[in-house]
C-alpha cells in the first residue's frame, strides 16, 4: 500500500513490519522522529514490544546487545555523535556475532557542531565488523531495512542501515508499504546457535587470549566477505515476493560510459539527473553507486567502473590527512588490475552543505580534462569550496 | 574443529582443568591437635569429642565415647575434681565449660534409659588368660572393666563385703547417690566379671593361677595424730566413721564436732556430721589456698553452717571423765615451702587455746596396708613402686590408684585402671607397653575468637542450703537435657576440627571439599595456598606447611 | 551454615589471585540465587579471571559486553525476558567498583530509573584493580594506590570514598544494601531478599583484596571483618526508603585496629589516622550508631 512517508517514518515503519521486539534509543537529531514513531507504535499496541528509553546511546545498543543475546529481535537508532559515543559497542557486537539492526541517520560529526548532513559518522566506523547499506531513497530504507534482518540473522553480523539526515529522514515521498503477513513469510522467527538460558548455560564474551583472537577476527571477516553473497541473495528474495531489487550496486546508464560518477546515498539522486542531462547531449556519461559500503562490492565495481576512462569519486566525508574513504577504497580495488580507469576523488556536501548539480557539473568536467590529458594533477578536490575563507589559493 | 562464532563458551565450568594448585608454595592440611582438656583428663577421656557429640544430638554416642575410657561418668560427674575444666581455654574467654556437669548429664542419661556399656561387646575373641584384680575401688574396677571388654577372664577381690572401694565407703551420698554408683557398678558387672567380696588377699601365692595380677588395694588405714591421748574414746578417724555410715550402720555423732584435716575426707566429715545434728569446726594447719579439698566441697561445707579454723593445728586432746572433751590448739603460721611446695607450717609460740568438743574426727591422710605384699614387689614411703603403665618390679604384677602412690583423685585412680589394663593386654601377648604420646595442645591465644561471643557457663541448679543441710539428698540437681546442649555450644573444640564449616565457607577457589560427617578435604588440584581456610578456623584444626616441590 | 546449597557454580581453577575478596563474593553470591539465573558482568578482575578462553568457571549464563555498561545489559535481558514471557528469571549484573561508581555510574543510573526488574551487585575492592590497582572514586580517603601514591608533596587519596549506595537509594531503589564477605549470612541473605523483591534492587559488597590493600592472602576475612567491627564499612539496607542498620558492633572497634592491617594505610600520620576516626564517627552518628 503507497503511503507518503518520511525517511524516518519509513524506517520505523519497517521495524514494525519486522516486529523488533526489544528496541532502544536515545534521540538525536534528526533521527528522533524514528524513536517517537516506534514509542507510539508500542504505545498504540500495534507493535508489541519493549521500548528502553536509555539514557545515552552507549546504553542503548548495550540494551540490544543483552536482549539479543537472551533471544530476541532488537533494533536501535541514532547519528552523528549518537554513533560516536556508541561506537565502542559496536565492535562489540560484531564481535560477539549479534544479529543486531539499526538505522544510521547521516550526519555530520562535531565539532564545529552540526546538525546537518554529511557521512562521516557511518564511514568512520567502517572498520567496526557491521555491514554498511546505504539508501538512496525512502523505500530504499524501507526495504533495505526488512532486508537486513534476514542477512543479519542468517550471517550472525550485525546490520547498519545508513541514509542521510533532512535529504531522507525528513522529506516526504511516496512508499509502497508491504503488508504484514508478506514480511512474516519473508522473515523467519528470530534464532541463535546460543542464547542466554539457565536450562543451557553458556559463557558469552569471554577473554579472546592471543592463542584465539586472530582466529576469531578472521572468522569475522571471512562472515562479512560471505555476506557479499548472501545480501545479493536475500535482495533477490525480496524481489521475488516484494518486485523490488537493489543489490549490492546500482548501476546507471554505465555501461558505455567514459566517464563515471561513483556515488553513496541520496546524493546519486541529484546526480542521475546531470547524467539524464549529459546523456541527451550525446555525452557518455553514467553513475554507480555503491549501496553495500561494508562488505566492499570490490569484484562488482572493479568490473563496472573498469571500462570507463576517468571516475569521479563524490564522497561527503574526508579521513583526514588523507582522501576520502570511498576514494581509497575503490583505489586499493584496482591497485592490482593491469586496466585500470583514471581516479579522482571530490569531496562535497559536508556539514550539511548543499551538493548542487553545478558542483557535480564542476566534477564531471575535471574527470573528463583528465581523461583527456590521460593524466590526474590533483586527485583531491573539494566542491563548493570558498577557498579565500580557508586562504587557499583558488 | 571449527570454533564457535563470537568466541561462545559452551562447556560450563571447564576452568576446572586448570590446575591453580601449581601456585602454591603453602598447602593446608587438616591436622587434629590435643584439646587442653582431653590432655588434662587423667582418667585420658576425650573430652571434646563426646561434647561435640551432644553438640550433634548424639548423646548415646558421647556416653559411648566417655565409656571408652571411663565406666564412671555418672560417678566423675559428681565427685571428679575436673583438671579439664581448669585447662579449658574458655576459662581465659569469659568462663570454662561445665563439662563436669556434661559428664555427670552423659552418666544419668545411661542410667535412666539402662544403656549398659558395651555388655556382651568384647573388642577381641575371648582370651583363655585370667587375670585377679585385688580391690574393687575405682582403680580395681577400671582395670577390670577395659580387660573384661577386650574378652579377658577378670576375677575381682575385695575384702569388704560391698563392691566399690572408696566410692562406695568413703564419699557421702549427698555427693555420690547411693543408687547412682549402684547403677554403674551393675553395669561393669555385666560384662562377666567374677567379683568375690569378703575376699582379703593375705599373700600373693593365693593368686599363683592368674596369668596377671593388678593391686588396686587403696589407701585404707587413717594416719594418726602422733598427739597425747588420741586413743580416747570419742576421738574417731574418718574414714571409718564414713565407712559405717555408708554401710548403713548406726553412728553416734557428738553435739559439737572438731574435725582436723583439710582433704576431701575432712570436708565430708564435716558436712556429714552437719547433717546429723551436730555444729562442726574443722581446723587445718594451712591456709585456705592449701587445702587439698575441692574448693566446691570447702564452699558447700561452710554453706552448710561448718565453721572452718586455717592455720591452727591440734596440740592435745582433753579427756574429761575419761572421754574426749576437746582439742587443745595451736596457731601455725607459714614458713618456707617443704618438699611437696606447699609452704611449711610453723607453731606460733604461745598461741595456745582450747577448742570444745564431745566429738574428734582424725582425717590427716591414710596410707596403703601393703603388709600381704611379697618382698620382690618393690615399695617406697610406703607405696607400691610402679611405671607409667603400673608395672611393678614384678613382671605380671601391676599396681595402680592410691596404693602405688597416684594422686588420690578418683579419675587418677581410673586412669591407672586403665593403663595397667592396656599394660596387661600387651604383656599377655608378648608386646611392648604403648609409649606415651606427646600431646600437641594448642594454647588459648592461637584460637580465632572471633566466632564466638561470651556468655556465661549454664548454672547447675542445686538445693537450697538451708533445705539440704538436713538430710543427706543430692545437693547438685543436674543438667536437663536443654541445659547440657546450651552448655556445650559454648565449646572451642580447641585444635579438633568440630564441622563449623568456615574453612568451606570461606574459600575463594572452592578447593574445599565437604565430606561426611561433617568433615572435609582439600582439592590441591586448585588450592593455591592462601590461607584463609587456616586463618578463619577457629579451633587451629589445619595448619600451612611448606609445599615440597622436585 | 547447613541452610547453605552446596551447589557449586562457581568452578575452582578461575585465575583470581590467591585469598581474593571479590571471587568469595561471586562464590557466595550464586549459593544464594541458585542456577536459574543470567548474569551480565562488566570488564574487570573477576571478567577477566574467570573466562579466559576456551576456559569458563561459570556454570550459570554468563554474558560480558564491556566495562561500562553492563546495568545496560542487563536492562536488555531484562526487557527481552519480559517480552518473551519468561517471568520466573530476574538478571543479575555484576560490577567492581570501577564498573559501578565511576565509568558504570551513568549506565546504572538510567536502569534504576527505568525501574528494571534486575539485581545489580557491586564487588567493591576499592580501586581499578585490575588494571594495577588504580584509585577508583570508591578509595577510602588516604589510601595509597598507583596512581594516588604516597611521595612527598601528596600522600595517598585525598578524597572520600564516594557512597554509591545512598546514590542509589535516593533513586528510590526499592532495596539497597550493604554487605561484607566477612559476614557471609548477613550478605546472602540480602542477595536473596534483593532477588525477591521486584524491582531494580542493589547490592554493595566490601572485598579486601591482598595484593592491591597490602595484606597477606590469608588476612582477606580478617580485614573485611575488621572494617565492619570499626564501622569503616557498615551494615546496612535501605527498603523502601527506609534505612536500618543491620549489624551494631557491640563494641565498636578504633579505625586504626582496621587500617593498620594494611600496607596501603601504612603511610599514613597519627593525625591523618584521628582524621578519618573522626570522618567514621561522624558518619556513625548519621546512621544512629554509638
Amino acid at each position: 500500500m503507497k503511503q507518503v512517508l518520511t525517511g524516518n517514518e519509513a524506517a520505523a515503519i519497517a521495524v514494525k513490519l519486522a516486529r523488533a521486539k526489544v528496541i532502544s534509543a536515545y534521540p538525536i537529531t534528526p533521527q528522533t522522529a524514528i524513536v517517537e514513531k516506534l514509542s507510539e507504535f508500542v504505545a498504540n499496541g500495534e507493535l508489541e514490544a519493549e521500548f528502553v528509553n536509555v539514557e545515552s546511546e552507549h546504553s542503548a545498543l548495550s540494551v540490544c546487545l543483552g536482549a539479543s543475546a537472551t533471544g530476541v529481535r532488537t533494533f536501535t537508532a541514532t547519528s552523528s555523535q549518537g554513533l560516536a559515543l556508541m561506537s565502542e559497542i559496536l565492535y562489540v557486537v560484531s564481535g560477539m556475532r549479534f544479529p543486531i539492526v539499526m538505522t544510521n541517520v547521516n550526519r555530520s560529526l562535531s565539532a564545529p557542531l552540526s546538525i546537518w548532513c554529511d557521512q562521516q559518522d557511518s564511514i568512520s566506523v567502517r572498520d567496526s565488523g557491521w555491514v554498511q547499506l546505504y539508501c538512496e531513497n525512502n523505500q530504499e530504507i524501507l526495504d533495505s531495512v526488512i532486508q537486513a534482518y534476514r542477512v543479519a540473522e542468517e550471517m550472525l553480523l550485525p546490520v547498519m542501515v545508513c541514509f542521510d539526515g533532512y535529504i531522507l529522514s525528513h522529506t516526504a515521498e511516496p512508499v509502497d508499504v508491504p503488508n504484514q503477513k508478506e514480511v512474516d513469510g519473508f522473515l523467519p522467527p528470530y534464532k541463535l546457535p546460543h542464547l542466554l538460558d539457565p536450562n543451557k548455560p553458556v559463557t558469552m564474551g569471554p577473554v579472546g587470549v592471543p592463542e584465539y583472537y586472530e582466529e576469531f577476527k578472521c572468522m569475522l571477516q571471512e562472515a562479512m566477505l560471505e555476506a557479499r553473497r548472501k545480501l545479493a541473495e536475500v535482495d533477490r528474495a525480496f524481489g521475488k515476493r516484494f518486485g523490488r531489487r537493489y543489490g549490492l550496486i546500482e548501476r546507471y546508464r554505465s555501461d558505455d560510459a567514459d566517464i563515471l560518477l561513483l556515488t553513496m546515498g541520496s546524493l546519486s539522486g541529484t546526480a542521475k539527473e546531470l547524467i539524464d542531462w549529459y546523456r541527451k547531449r550525446g555525452e557518455r556519461v553514467g553513475l554507480v553507486r555503491v549501496r553495500s559500503f561494508r562488505p566492499f562490492p570490490a569484484k562488482e565495481l572493479v568490473k563496472t567502473l573498469g571500462n570507463a576512462k576517468a571516475v569521479a569519486v563524490l564522497e561527503k566525508d574526508i579521513s583526514v590527512g588523507w582522501t576520502g574513504a570511498l576514494f581509497a577504497d575503490i583505489a586499493a580495488a584496482f591497485i592490482n588490475v593491469r586496466k585500470k580507469p583514471l581516479l579522482m576523488n571530490f569531496i562535497c556536501g559536508l556539514g550539511g552543505r548543499d551538493v548542487s548539480p553545478l558542483q557535480i557539473r564542476e566534477a564531471i568536467r575535471a574527470a573528463a580534462r583528465a581523461a583527456e590529458t590521460g593524466e590526474v594533477k590533483k586527485s583531491v578536490r573539494w566542491l563548493g569550496l570558498r577557498e579565500k575563507l580557508v586562504g587557499l589559493k583558488a | 574443529m571449527k570454533l564457535a562464532p563470537g568466541a561462545v563458551i559452551t562447556k560450563p565450568g571447564s576452568s576446572e582443568r586448570y590446575d591453580t594448585g601449581s601456585w602454591r608454595y603453602t598447602r593446608p592440611i587438616y591436622a587434629d591437635k590435643t584439646p587442653p582438656c582431653n590432655d588434662k583428663c587423667p582418667a585420658g577421656e576425650k573430652v571434646q569429642k563426646y561434647i561435640d557429640l551432644i553438640n550433634m544430638g548424639r548423646f548415646k554416642e558421647a556416653l559411648e565415647t566417655i565409656r571408652e575410657d571411663n565406666p564412671f561418668p555418672a560417678v566423675c560427674g559428681r565427685v571428679c575434681y575436673h583438671p579439664c575444666e581448669e585447662a579449658c581455654s574458655r576459662d581465659e574467654y569469659d568462663e570454662s565449660l561445665g563439662i563436669h556437669h556434661l559428664e555427670r548429664f552423659l552418666g544419668d542419661y545411661g542410667i535412666s534409659r539402662g544403656y549398659a556399656s558395651g555388655a556382651g561387646k568384647k573388642l577381641i575373641p575371648r582370651s583363655s588368660a585370667k587375670i585377679a584384680v585385688v580391690g574393687s575401688g575405682p582403680a580395681g574396677l577400671s582395670c577390670a572393666y577395659h580387660l573384661a571388654r577386650r574378652g579377658y577372664q577378670v576375677t575381682v577381690f575385695e575384702a569388704l563385703p560391698v563392691v566399690g572401694g572408696m566410692l562406695a565407703i568413703g564419699i557421702p551420698s549427698y555427693r555420690l547417690p547411693k543408687d547412682v554408683l549402684q547403677h554403674e557398678i551393675s553395669f561393669i558387672q555385666a560384662l562377666e566379671i567374677n567379683f568375690k567380696t569378703n575376699a582379703r588377699i593375705s599373700s600373693l601365692d593365693e593368686l599363683k593361677d592368674y596369668q596377671a595380677i593388678f593391686l588396686a588395694v587403696g589407701a585404707s588405714m587413717s594416719i594418726k595424730l602422733g598427739i597425747s591421748r588420741e586413743d580416747a574414746v570419742g576421738v574417731h578417724h574418718g574414714i571409718d566413721l564414713l565407712r559405717a555410715l555408708n554401710l548403713g550402720k548406726k553412728v553416734e555423732i557428738g553435739k559439737k564436732v572438731v574435725v582436723v584435716g583439710g582433704g576431701n575426707t575432712a570436708i565430708d566429715c564435716a558436712r556429714s556430721s552437719l547433717r546429723l545434728g551436730a555444729s562442726v569446726t574443722v581446723i587445718y594447719r594451712r591456709s585456705r589456698e592449701e587445702m587439698p579439698a575441692t574448693p566446691e566441697e570447702i564452699e558447700g561445707a561452710l554453706a552448710d553452717g561448718a565453721e572452718i579454723m586455717y592455720l591452727t593445728a591440734p596440740k592435745a586432746v582433753i579427756v574429761t571423765d575419761g572421754k574426749a572433751a576437746g582439742l587443745e590448739c595451736i596457731k601455725m603460721r607459714l614458713g618456707e615451702p617443704d618438699a611437696s611446695g606447699r609452704r611449711r607450717p610453723i607453731p606460733i609460740e604461745g598461741s595456745e587455746f582450747k577448742l570444745g568438743a564431745d566429738m574428734v574426727i582424725v582425717a590427716i591422710g591414710q596410707i596403703p596396708d601393703l603388709s600381704f605384699l611379697p618382698n620382690d614387689v618393690e615399695q617406697q614411703k610406703g607405696r607400691i613402686v610402679v611405671d607409667e603403665n603400673g608395672q611393678t618390679s614384678r613382671p605380671g604384677i601391676f599396681a595402680g590408684g592410691d596404693a602405688a602412690g597416684a594422686p588420690e583423685r578418683v579419675a587418677d585412680a581410673i586412669g591407672s585402671g586403665k593403663r595397667a589394663a592396656l599394660a596387661i593386654d600387651c604383656y599377655l601377648r608378648g608386646k611392648a607397653a604403648p609409649a606415651e604420646k606427646k600431646p600437641e595442645v594448642v594454647p588459648f591465644e592461637e584460637l580465632n575468637l572471633e566466632y564466638f561471643v561470651p556468655a556465661p557457663r549454664v548454672a547447675m541448679p542445686y538445693l537450697a542450703p538451708k533445705d539440704r543441710v538436713k538430710d543427706f539428698r543430692e545437693i547438685n540437681l543436674g543438667y536437663t537435657q536443654e541445659m547440657a546442649s546450651t552448655e556445650a555450644e559454648r565449646c572451642f573444640s580447641c585444635g579438633v576440627c568440630n564441622g563449623c564449616d568456615n574453612c568451606w565457607l570461606f574459600c575463594p577457589d572452592i578447593a574445599v571439599k565437604k565430606l561426611p560427617e561433617s568433615r572435609y578435604e582439600i582439592d590441591y588440584d586448585h588450592c593455591k595456598g592462601c590461607g584463609i581456610c587456616a586463618t578463619e578456623c577457629p579451633c587451629r584444626a589445619i595448619e600451612m606447611v611448606s609445599e615440597e616441590r622436585e | 551454615m547447613k541452610e547453605l546449597s552446596e551447589e557449586e557454580l562457581l568452578a575452582p581453577g578461575h585465575r583470581a589471585c590467591p585469598g581474593c575478596g571479590e571471587a568469595l563474593a561471586i562464590r557466595l553470591a550464586l549459593k544464594a540465587v541458585g542456577k536459574d539465573v543470567i548474569i551480565a558482568q562488566a570488564t574487570g578482575c573477576i571478567e577477566v579471571v574467570t573466562t579466559p578462553y576456551p576456559e569458563t568457571a561459570w556454570r550459570v549464563p554468563w554474558i560480558h559486553a564491556a566495562f561500562e555498561n553492563v546495568a545496560a545489559v542487563a536492562s536488555g535481558v531484562e526487557a527481552a525476558l519480559k517480552v518473551m514471557g519468561k517471568h520466573g528469571i530476574k538478571p543479575i549484573a555484576i560490577a567492581g567498583d570501577g564498573g559501578t561508581a565511576d565509568i558504570g555510574l551513568q549506565a546504572l543510573s538510567g536502569a534504576v530509573e527505568r525501574g528494571h526488574n534486575f539485581l545489580y551487585i557491586c564487588t567493591d575492592n576499592e580501586a581499578y584493580m585490575n588494571t594495577g590497582i588504580q584509585r577508583s572514586s570508591t578509595t577510602p580517603y588516604g589510601a595509597w594506590t598507583t596512581t594516588t601514591p604516597v611521595g612527598v608533596v601528596k600522600k595517598g587519596k585525598d578524597r572520600p570514598k564516594k557512597d554509591v549506595p545512598a546514590i542509589i537509594a535516593a533513586h528510590g531503589a526499592p532495596y539497597v544494601a550493604t554487605a561484607s564477605v566477612s559476614y557471609p549470612t548477613d550478605y546472602i541473605e540480602k542477595v536473596k531478599k534483593a532477588m525477591a523483591i521486584e524491582g531494580p534492587t542493589y547490592v554493595h559488597v566490601h572485598c579486601p583484596c591482598p595484593p592491591g590493600w597490602r595484606f597477606d592472602s590469608d588476612k582477606t576475612i580478617e580485614v573485611a571483618r575488621l572494617a565492619v567491627l570499626s564501622c569503616a564499612w557498615i551494615l546496612y539496607e535501605v527498603e523502601d526508603g527506609v534505612s536500618k542498620v543491620t549489624f551494631n558492633p557491640p563494641k565498636r572497634r578504633p579505625v586504626a585496629d582496621y587500617l593498620k592491617l594494611q600496607g596501603r594505610f601504612r603511610h599514613l600520620t597519627d593525625d591523618e589516622i584521628a582524621e578519618i576516626q573522626r570522618m567514621v564517627d561522624e558518619r556513625c552518628r548519621r546512621f544512629g550508631i554509638e
